[in-house]
């Protein structure tokens, strides 16, 4: 369905682009901000094209440092394509091959940008090594990296994609386990979010609801979107409580909705959208 | 106790509150003098909310609009007068604030919001607010209001965000519920809704939404 595109605007022209120039775009290797946006545009607009999918591969391959004068962050292109093929669903599964690659690369935003996409992707083909890259637990992979705020490992991003990936192993369970108790809230939020979606048990998902009463509203705010991509419907009454902005509370109540299967229409959940809007 | 006495008693009860909003150190704070003093539902506390929504705290914020809601027809023309001099983030809240009163001095500035603006949320309020707003008891001009409220709603059911998509159908709903004189616009806004409801929609929730408009406007 072709839907009217008010914030698509590309800022430097002011005119909305279309696919054909998304494309284009996506050739200029010399201009890597003219290819940042055409990535940026493909995925936002599920891009079902081949050749979309093509210049998407070759530019995770990409590498720039950090401009710092453009204040554009390191290898941006790569990662943003690596973004991109995550929103694309069947067609980008050709590219699993290579986002698993890039789970090994040394820029740590690629690894997240790519773990994530491969969680969409459900590649299971991400599981060994994600595994690999947790494996060594909080100590290691989970500990902070000297010198900057991050931890060895994009831990949050790599837990979430093997819940969204749903291969519920002992190794995958009993190594998202060892998270279960990190002292960021996010890393602990996303195992929770991982173990709920790949046991169902209940306790998960009471630990994410506590999430949604923290003290920081970035804390209920991951809490938010992980119970949403859980689609854990018991949440639903907690979320529509939580001191948050109600467009995020609105996009976890979809996820609900979204991850039932039935296509009955479910009405209390559709009163609380409506009285959140 | 007279009626002036009255008045003074409760004039200081609002600088009481107004003051506590001032003196509030935190967010938990600002968030629970910000209830109280919306709470009052009174005009004079009408200034110091619209300042609210220029904090960017997002709970303070969402029961500052609450209270304006509340206080409603009174702080119509503060409103409307606040979104010239304010930042992008008040002045979404105070659309937001419009759309909840549903005055139809704010008729212009949501088909503006619903068209134009960037904030995906001020869309979906402005969209909810065209299904609120009370129309003129004057025929004719009922009439037109109406005819506007319906048109911006259509137009916007190919907005490129879901949860706009969503606020039309809503906004559509409230509309139809009532009595909609011009027979052609009800049919323009139900085959709005049937696409909405079908495959052509690529969300599931506003097509969940869409068909449960069509149930309870007994048109499926």
């Amino acid at each position: 369905m072709r839907k009217t595109e008010p914030d698509y605007r590309d800022n430097s022209e002011g005119k909305a682009i279309n696919e054909q120039e998304a494309i284009r775009r996506m050739q200029l290797s010399d201009d890597p901000s003219a290819q940042y946006y055409a990535a940026w545009w493909l995925g936002r607009n599920r891009s079902q094209n081949p050749e979309a999918i093509q210049l998407l591969r070759h530019a995770l391959h990409q590498r720039r440092p950090k401009d710092l004068s453009a204040e554009v962050e390191e290898n941006a292109v790569a990662r943003n394509a690596a973004r991109a093929l995550g929103k694309l669903g069947q067609v980008a599964k050709e590219s699993i091959p290579d986002l698993v690659e890039i789970l090994h690369d040394d820029d740590y935003g690629l690894r997240e940008a790519a773990s994530r996409s491969l969680g969409q992707l459900q590649a299971t083909a991400a599981i060994i090594p994600i595994l690999q890259r947790l494996s060594s637990g909080p100590g290691i992979a989970g500990a902070r990296e000297p010198g900057t705020p991050r931890l060895k490992e994009p831990c949050d991003a790599m837990l979430e994609a093997l819940g969204d990936i749903g291969q519920a192993s002992t190794d995958v369970i009993s190594i998202i386990k060892l998270y279960v108790n990190h002292e960021r809230t996010v890393v602990h939020s996303s195992a929770c979010r991982a173990l709920l979606q790949l046991t169902g048990d209940a306790n998960w998902g009471e630990e994410l609801v506590r999430l949604l009463k923290h003290d920081q509203l970035q804390v209920r705010r991951a809490a938010l979107m992980d119970l949403g991509a859980t689609g854990w419907r018991q949440a639903l009454e907690a979320i529509s409580e939580t001191l948050a902005e109600n467009s995020l509370k609105l996009i976890a109540i979809k996820g609900l909705s979204e991850k039932s299967k039935s296509e009955e229409i479910d009405i209390p959940l559709l009163d609380a959208m409506d009285s959140l809007l | 106790m007279d009626s002036q006495e009255l008045l003074t008693i409760q004039n200081l009860e609002i600088q009481s509150l107004v003051a506590a909003v001032h003196a509030a150190k935190t967010a938990d704070d600002l968030l629970t003098t910000t209830e109280n003093l919306a709470a009052s539902a009174h005009p004079d506390g009408a200034q110091c909310l619209l300042e609210i929504l220029g904090f960017n705290n997002p709970g303070a914020a969402v029961a500052a609009v609450d209270g304006l809601v509340a206080i409603g027809q009174p702080v119509v023309v503060k409103l409307l007068e606040s979104l010239d001099n304010s930042n992008y983030t008040a002045r979404s809240w105070a659309v937001r604030a419009l759309a909840g009163i549903g005055d139809s001095r704010g008729l212009s500035v949501l088909e503006h919001a619903l068209a134009q603006d960037i904030g995906p949320s001020v869309r979906r309020a402005a969209a909810c607010g065209l299904g609120n707003l009370i129309l003129s008891t004057e025929t004719e001009l009922e009439l037109s209001q109406c005819k506007r409220c319906l048109t911006a709603l259509i137009n916007a059911s190919r907005d490129s965000e879901w949860v706009v998509r969503y606020a039309v159908t809503v906004g559509l709903e409230k509309r139809l519920k009532q009595d909609v004189s011009n027979k052609d616009w009800v049919i323009r806004s139900q085959n709005v809704l049937c696409a909405l409801a079908g495959e052509e929609e690529d969300e599931k929730i506003v097509r969940q939404r869409a068909r449960l408009a069509l149930m309870r406007l007994d048109f499926s």
